[in-house]
């Protein structure tokens, strides 16, 4: 990581904030900046659903092995406790943990030797968490625990942001809209890995890149592919992604 | 060995149980699921679960004094499917006649938790209906959208006159019985037989992202809209009394298709 990487991610985080943008592009956005800044090998962000569980609602990759893992943690495993006390937690090297036998095992067959969990926190709540896989073992420095909180802090903020702020109760509008995005997204990946016969961890990168090119809301396309008012027919076959 | 959230193993149908877990500085909460279910299979004193029981056990626990659910498939009107009492079913037909209020927000977007109608941001806001709505008695309303996804089924509406936010663990309670009727309304009367804890219907929330891959899948495989595919997903797992999520993850492994049915056996 460079200071101008960071500076990249903070103009460009500022110049989306202002705007009108799409929350779920912008978390997903985040987790791959994540990735990059911190040195990780990925990361993804789960949201309380209010309803005593986690949720993943964005992830650096698609790949259905990685969202299982991050989905593994909606009941056991780094994240709830880091939700559960409000503290990083992390884990330096995997295979060596007792706690948490069934994901550490999971996170382990992918081949991560560490996890890291940071709070996403609004005042005295915490209302989901960011989650860091590394194939290296070890702990992430003082500089990078920071930035890293940094980026889940600016996650909370987008979070609230994205709309006008209304009355009270906003905080479980906005969740529960995001987690309901991530639900569309999801179908829309189905509707078209069976229209155009990919697989479904490639159907999220070809509905992003046609959320850029037709330069819409990645929401809104995706409820218009669910509700087959837009096709998407890629002009380049996919290419599987490794 | 359980699935990731618990699923019990032996009744061979998936019922979405939640882990038991702890909010941040709250207590481990039990299983809300079970205790919600519990309460709804009561309301019916033996009948077939509908939306009105669990509506009736809606009202109970987030203290409020009436519920309504208003219904909004695609290409016909808002329709108040179910409403508790005079006030409730005032209260949703003046959303319906002047197409704005938290019921017509939530209808499409998020929850739209409104604690006091009648300050002025929601006098401004909705100039019609909330005037109107207090004119009947109802200070709050707490409007859950009946949302999965890209399905929009409706809205369940809470009425309340006394003014005042809900608490965490009513909002809790709140949202999985939204999930419920939803749950309900997609598999029709006859999947929500109330005599066996296994006949509990699956919740349709987020939990397995194959199952909303696998719905959209479905709606191409049968060339039918994304609610009518998820209805059909669920039928199946309960015909042949296996797991929502196992089944889906079949459809997504491309291990199993959903075919259109010949018209001579529709007919049949």
């Amino acid at each position: 990581m460079t200071d101008s990487q960071l500076t990249d991610v903070f103009v460009e985080t500022a110049d989306t904030l202002v705007g009108d943008f799409d929350v779920l592009e912008f978390l997903h956005v985040l987790t791959e900046r994540c990735v990059e800044l911190l040195g990780v090998s990925a990361a993804g962000l789960l949201l309380t659903d209010q309803q005593d569980s986690l949720q993943v609602v964005a992830a650096s990759s698609e790949r259905t092995r990685l969202l299982e893992l991050f989905q593994l943690q909606t009941d056991q495993g780094p994240c709830v406790d880091c939700f559960r006390t409000g503290r990083p937690v992390s884990v330096t090297d995997l295979p060596a943990a007792q706690r948490w036998p069934r994901f550490t095992a999971a996170a382990a067959e992918v081949g991560y030797a560490a996890v890291h969990a940071l709070p996403m926190r609004l005042r005295t709540e915490v209302i989901g968490a960011l989650n860091l896989f590394d194939v290296q073992p070890g702990a992430l420095d003082e500089g990078k625990l920071r930035i890293g909180q940094a980026l889940a802090d600016v996650a909370t903020i987008g979070l609230l942001q994205h709309r006008a702020i209304r009355r009270g109760g906003i905080l479980t509008e906005q969740l529960q809209t995001a987690l309901n995005s991530r639900v569309l997204i999801e179908q829309a990946k189905g509707v078209l890995a069976e229209r155009l016969q990919v697989d479904v961890s490639d159907a999220f990168a070809l509905l992003r890149d046609g959320a850029r090119s037709h330069n819409r809301r990645l929401s809104e396309l995706a409820q218009a592919v669910v509700d087959g008012t837009e096709q998407l027919v890629p002009n380049v076959v996919p290419h599987p992604r490794g | 060995m359980p699935g990731p959230v618990g699923g019990r193993v032996g009744t061979g149908v998936v019922r979405g149980y939640p882990p038991v877990f702890a909010r941040y500085g709250v207590p481990m909460s039990p299983d809300r699921r079970l205790r919600l279910w519990a309460l709804v299979v009561a309301e019916a004193r033996g009948a077939v679960v509908a939306v009105e029981h669990v509506c009736a056990v809606s009202v109970t626990v987030t203290g409020a004094d009436s519920a309504a659910v208003a219904v909004s498939l695609r290409s016909t009107p808002r329709e108040v499917l179910w409403a508790s009492d005079r006030v409730a079913s005032r209260v949703a037909e003046l959303a319906v006649t002047f197409g704005e209020g938290p019921s017509v927000e939530a209808t499409s977007g998020g929850p739209a938790l409104v604690g006091d109608l009648t300050v002025p941001y929601c006098q401004a806001r909705w100039p019609a209906f909330a005037p109107a709505a207090a004119a009947s008695g109802v200070r709050a309303v707490f409007a859950l959208p009946l949302q999965i996804g890209g399905i929009h089924l409706g809205v369940l509406d809470l009425y309340r006159a006394r003014a005042g936010d809900l608490d965490g663990e009513q909002l809790a309670d709140a949202l999985v019985l939204a999930d419920t009727v939803c749950a309900v309304l997609l598999d029709g009367p006859s999947q929500s037989r109330p005599d066996e804890d296994r006949h509990r219907p699956a919740q349709p929330g987020l939990r397995h992202p194959e199952v909303h891959q696998a719905t959209g899948m479905i709606s191409v495989q049968l060339r039918v809209s994304v609610e009518v595919a998820l209805a059909h997903l669920r039928a199946f797992a309960y015909a042949h009394d296996r797991h929502l999520r196992d089944v889906a993850g079949d459809v997504v492994a491309r291990r199993l298709r959903f075919e259109p049915e010949p018209a001579a056996e529709r007919d049949s």
